[in-house]
């Protein structure tokens, strides 16, 4: 029975040895502790500015592209844009709009916007991820692309937080938040109102999402490239 | 009865008019009647043109008939439609009647009638064109209209004024070719609307009964249509546009202004906020535009524009045009754009584009980020390849053509939204051609080249084959003997030759005879052509007897130096050469045989010197294959016969020299190598031939003095025709000195037969090269090949000899040891 198991030992070490030579030869490392681009074993800011812009970006261009299939499908001739004038529900977040204005914000009041602005979100996005599957042969990619919204927007979330929270010399204000009332417009039964709705809350998801966007951009410019991007 | 007058009247006017034709004047041409028309219908009216009046004053009379009855009419009123008409009032015209219608002209001479005229009244209506034309123009409700007014046209009668016309107008701009036409109906006036203000219209109308034709158009009357004083149509916004995501600008297309000066107001009104604000700026953007800048441009605002056109009238305004900043920016193109060619570590030549974006965008700061895409094509190519590269302002291309000129134009948009930017102006590059281009030309000329020498030499090859064959593969030469050192063979030390040839015993063993053997080169003479028996051909021996020894007694140096064997007893004994005998035995093989046979064969002893040790003769039998190369060497004073023989035997027996009464045979067995090739028989015979003569000579004359004496060798001094050939013999010790074989030069010697004179005469010629002559000997090489040919030459002549390879090398002189044959003559 010793010898049986040592030989088992043995096999399993060569086993071990081998697959480890295997995996070094594929390239496949054991991952070092710190992640690429860290500081102390923690992201630096710009790395995280970096992810941030990514995501931001892949946001818009998402939330872009299902307003444009949905106005092209939906709202064609309906005169919905002159409707959608100020009605987003984030438009009492007073959010910079020009150059000007979001070159002279202080950065961390631009954060705490942002932050406002994507917490402000959360809701309208879950609500629109369910609801949009009730629209009348509404296309897979329409929904498929209002669940990666909510996904993606709930992470770029997590990642603004730790950049706010890395960036902001005080506490985080949490309080930055509008509330979102639509969810019965987006069940109404006029088909029209309810398309409406809809294409309110893409037009202003098309809208913030650029926002933040914009504004991520601008910050990483300024914070990490000292406007010299 | 009339028309017969008529007819004979004309046939009496016809016959003078042609006399008076012979004096100028004739009757008058033929009159032709150009239309008929009725006004009315009630009453019509006929004219005709007159012919040529010839020369005289005419009258002119219209006659007509009715279809209905025959009676002939002259027209009733020549005045009412003017000159040459005929107008035919209500009493005479009558609807429903065909008028057949003549005009004859009269002067003194005669008269001429036209053509007859069948006229339907109702078929030529046509109405006179309405006439008292006038026009007025009235505006009512900004709206301009046109009162046309007109009379039907007159008639000559008044009473048949009841008549009803159609009326059609017709009308024009002035300075326009088509005319406008408008069908009035039966009143005299007409009101035109949709006409443009400003313009000078031109009016005509025209009239029709209900049945027959159109009148002419009326005289032209015009009027000029008063400006109109309208409001503005809608003003239509084209585009809004923000380069550099800062500032935007809308512009508009202003719209008709009805003649009057219009003035354009651009109102916005913002999302969120109710108040409507005028363009900050009307001027900046130019004509129909609107600035808004940097103050006035909000982003993720949604703009609501309008603008008004306003004149004297009133006001038109556009549809709203909505607008969010955001989505309208349109960067200009970039600029600073370089193309530069590098070359990679391949020499391989790259593109690299570089470019700065739009001066005006602002893209450091972040807040504008733009994206690139350029394209290119080879200038005649059609076809643009697009490529899009993202945020960056350079761009390599590796894959492109050598030897292609290149445009490149790029345009740049601003990341998610927007537009893209107009192309940059076209920059031209042109690529170099490569050069591994070049080098593959380069190749493939000599990869061409090379084939084609290849092909030219492959076919010579084919061509001269054989050649080539025996060129490469050139025949054996012949054997030389190579590494003797002449002076060792001059001196005679034998001793010191074998030891140089690498024999170190003495006596000579049969290794060390092989060795001599070797190195004994055999050189055919040309002296041997002279012998009659030289036509056999043996080609395939090649005997050559190399000494350097420049003594005349060539043999008896040879014999002397290195076979220090005199064979005396011999020379009673005629030594015969045998060599069919020695051949048959030699077949037999074995040692023993050997001796029988060579005894037998001989017949006689063969005794050589008792001191000697050796015996003087080598025998070299060569291969069967390849033909036998014997060498024999005779020392000729004992008149020792040394037969060679050739046989097919391997090895080879070696003729024995005999001492005194011994005989004994030494047998070399010889392995076959090549060195026997090489030392072909030692050719006696050839030159025995010659010793045959002179030893014939000798025999007859003084065969007393060879039968005694024993010779050594023989040298010949002088041969002279008028004198008895004479031989000195040298004489050799018996004692086997061998140094004494060699004599220095001071006498020469006649080894070579020159010529066979008559009378026995010998003529011999100076050894100059103070060579030794070998001697070979034919029949022995050949054996297989004319063993009957030796014979029969053995029985014709005195030696046993073949004739001698014609092709003998012969820079040798020949050898003679005219003693070895002396037996056989006795």
């Amino acid at each position: 029975m010793s010898t049986k198991g040592t030989s088992l030992k043995g096999l399993l070490l060569v086993a071990l040895l081998v697959s480890h030579m295997l995996l070094t030869k594929e390239g496949v490392t054991s991952l070092p502790i710190c992640p690429k681009g860290s500081v102390n074993c923690q992201l630096s800011l710009e790395e995280l500015f970096d992810r941030a812009v990514k995501l931001s970006h892949y946001i818009h261009f998402l939330s872009s592209e299902m307003f444009d299939e949905f106005d092209e499908l939906y709202a064609q001739g309906r005169g919905f844009i002159a409707k959608a004038v100020n009605s987003c529900h984030t438009a009492s977040l007073t959010t910079p709009e020009d150059k000007e204005q979001a070159q002279k914000i202080h950065h961390e009041d631009l954060l705490n916007l942002i932050l406002g602005v994507l917490r402000s979100w959360n809701d309208p996005l879950i609500h629109l991820a369910s609801e949009v599957q009730r629209i009348k042969e509404a296309p897979e990619t329409i929904l498929w692309k209002a669940v990666e919204i909510e996904e993606q927007n709930k992470r770029l979330l997590e990642g603004m937080e730790k950049i706010v929270g890395r960036v902001h010399s005080g506490e985080v204000e949490n309080d930055i938040y509008t509330p979102w009332d639509g969810l019965p417009s987006l069940q109404l039964a006029d088909e029209d109102s309810r398309l409406f709705a809809f294409y309110n809350l893409l037009h202003c998801l098309r809208r913030d999402s650029h926002k933040i966007d914009n504004y991520l951009k601008v910050l990483k410019c300024r914070l990490i490239h000292d406007n010299n991007c | 009865m009339k028309q017969r007058f008529i007819s004979s009247v004309q046939i009496i006017l016809q016959l003078a008019l042609t006399t008076v034709g012979l004096t100028g004047q004739s009757y008058p041409g033929k009159p032709q009647i150009i239309r008929c028309r009725s006004l009315e219908k009630e009453t019509f009216s006929c004219w005709w043109k007159p012919g040529s009046d010839g020369g005289l004053p005419n009258n002119y009379t219209l006659f007509y008939s009715k279809d209905s009855e025959e009676k002939i009419y002259e027209c009733p009123d020549y005045l009412t439609s003017g000159p040459n008409s005929c107008y035919f009032n209500k009493n005479h015209t009558n609807p429903w009647t065909t008028y057949i219608i003549t005009v004859m002209a009269t002067n003194e001479i005669g008269s001429n009638s036209s053509d007859p005229q069948h006229v339907d009244v109702t078929s030529i209506v046509q109405p006179d064109a309405p006439v008292n034309l006038s026009l007025e123009t009235n505006t009512s409700a900004n709206m301009s209209y046109l009162w046309a007014k007109w009379s039907p046209p007159p008639l000559a009668d008044a009473s048949f004024n009841s008549h009803i016309y159609h009326y059609e107008l017709r009308l024009k701009p002035e300075e326009k070719k088509e005319w406008e036409t408008v069908s009035v109906g039966m009143q005299t006036h007409y009101e035109v609307t949709s006409l443009q203000a400003g313009v000078k219209y031109i009016v005509q109308v025209r009239c029709m009964l209900d049945l027959g034709e159109w009148s002419e158009w009326s005289s032209e009357r015009s009027i000029q249509i008063p400006k109109e004083q309208l409001p503005p149509e809608k003003p239509r916004i084209i585009k809004c546009r923000s380069p550099e995501k800062e500032t935007f600008t809308c512009w508009w297309k202003p719209a008709l202004d009805g003649g009057l000066s219009t003035n354009y107001t651009l109102l916005y009104s913002k999302e969120g906020e109710e108040k409507v604000y005028e363009c900050p700026d009307y001027k900046t953007a130019g004509p129909n535009s609107c600035y808004f800048d940097k103050k006035h441009t909000s982003f993720w605002t949604i703009y609501n524009i309008t603008v008004r056109a306003t004149n004297e009238i009133g006001s038109n305004v556009s549809d709203p045009h909505y607008v969010d900043v955001t989505y309208i920016v349109q960067p200009d193109p970039p600029v600073n754009i370089t193309l530069e060619l590098k070359k990679s570590i391949k020499r391989k030549p790259y593109l690299v584009l570089t470019w700065s974006p739009p001066p005006l965008a602002d893209v450091r700061s972040g807040w504008l980020t733009l994206e690139y895409e350029l394209r290119l094509k080879p200038e005649e190519g059609e076809e643009w390849e697009t490529i899009f590269v993202g945020q960056q302002t350079q761009y390599k291309m590796f894959s492109l053509n050598p030897g292609k000129r290149y445009i490149v134009q790029i345009h740049c948009k601003p990341d998610h939204h927007g537009l893209w930017s107009e192309w940059s102006p076209e920059m031209y590059i042109e690529i170099p051609t490569d050069f591994r281009v070049k080098d593959m030309v380069v190749w493939i000329i000599v990869g061409v080249l090379s084939s084609l020498i290849c092909l030219i030499m492959s076919w010579i090859m084919i061509m001269k084959g054989y050649r080539m064959m025996a060129f490469i593969l050139p025949p054996v030469p012949g054997p030389k003997i190579k590494g003797i050192d002449t002076h060792l063979l001059e001196t005679g030390k034998s001793e010191e030759l074998l030891s140089a040839l690498g024999c170190h015993g003495f006596p000579p063993t049969s290794d060390c005879e092989e060795l001599l053997i070797e190195y004994l080169e055999v050189e055919d003479s040309e002296d041997q052509q002279l012998m009659p028996s030289h036509d056999t051909p043996s080609k395939n021996t090649k005997i050559i007897l190399k000494e350097t020894d420049s003594d005349s007694g060539r043999g008896s140096c040879d014999s002397p130096s290195l076979i220090p064997v005199k064979c005396r007893e011999s020379r009673g004994l005629p030594s015969t050469l045998q060599t069919q005998d020695v051949r048959a035995k030699e077949k037999k093989g074995g040692k023993g045989s050997w001796e029988t046979p060579c005894m037998a064969s001989e017949q006689k002893t063969l005794s050589c010197n008792s001191e000697s040790i050796k015996s003087c003769t080598w025998l070299a039998a060569q291969l069967p294959s390849k033909q036998a190369a014997v060498f024999a060497y005779h020392s000729t004073v004992e008149a020792f016969k040394i037969t060679l023989n050739t046989t097919n035997v391997n090895t080879s027996p070696v003729l024995v020299g005999n001492e005194e009464n011994r005989q004994l045979l030494y047998p070399i067995a010889e392995t076959v190598y090549d060195d026997v090739e090489k030392i072909s028989e030692m050719e006696y015979s050839r030159t025995d031939q010659a010793t045959v003569q002179v030893r014939q000579n000798q025999h007859n004359d003084k065969s007393s003095f060879l039968n005694t004496k024993l010779m050594d060798y023989v040298e010949v001094h002088k041969v002279r025709q008028d004198e008895e050939p004479t031989l000195l013999l040298k004489h050799k010790e018996n004692s086997g000195k061998t140094k004494k074989c060699t004599v220095p030069g001071t006498s020469k010697e006649y080894t070579k037969v020159s010529t066979v004179m008559d009378h026995h005469i010998l003529v011999l010629l100076p050894d100059q090269r103070t060579q030794n002559t070998p001697v070979s000997q034919e029949p022995a090489a050949e054996t297989s090949q004319n063993p009957q040919q030796s014979q029969a030459e053995k029985n014709t002549s005195y030696s046993t000899t073949a004739p001698s390879d014609s092709r003998r090398d012969t820079s040798g002189s020949d050898y003679m040891d005219p003693s070895s044959f002396m037996p056989s003559f006795k």
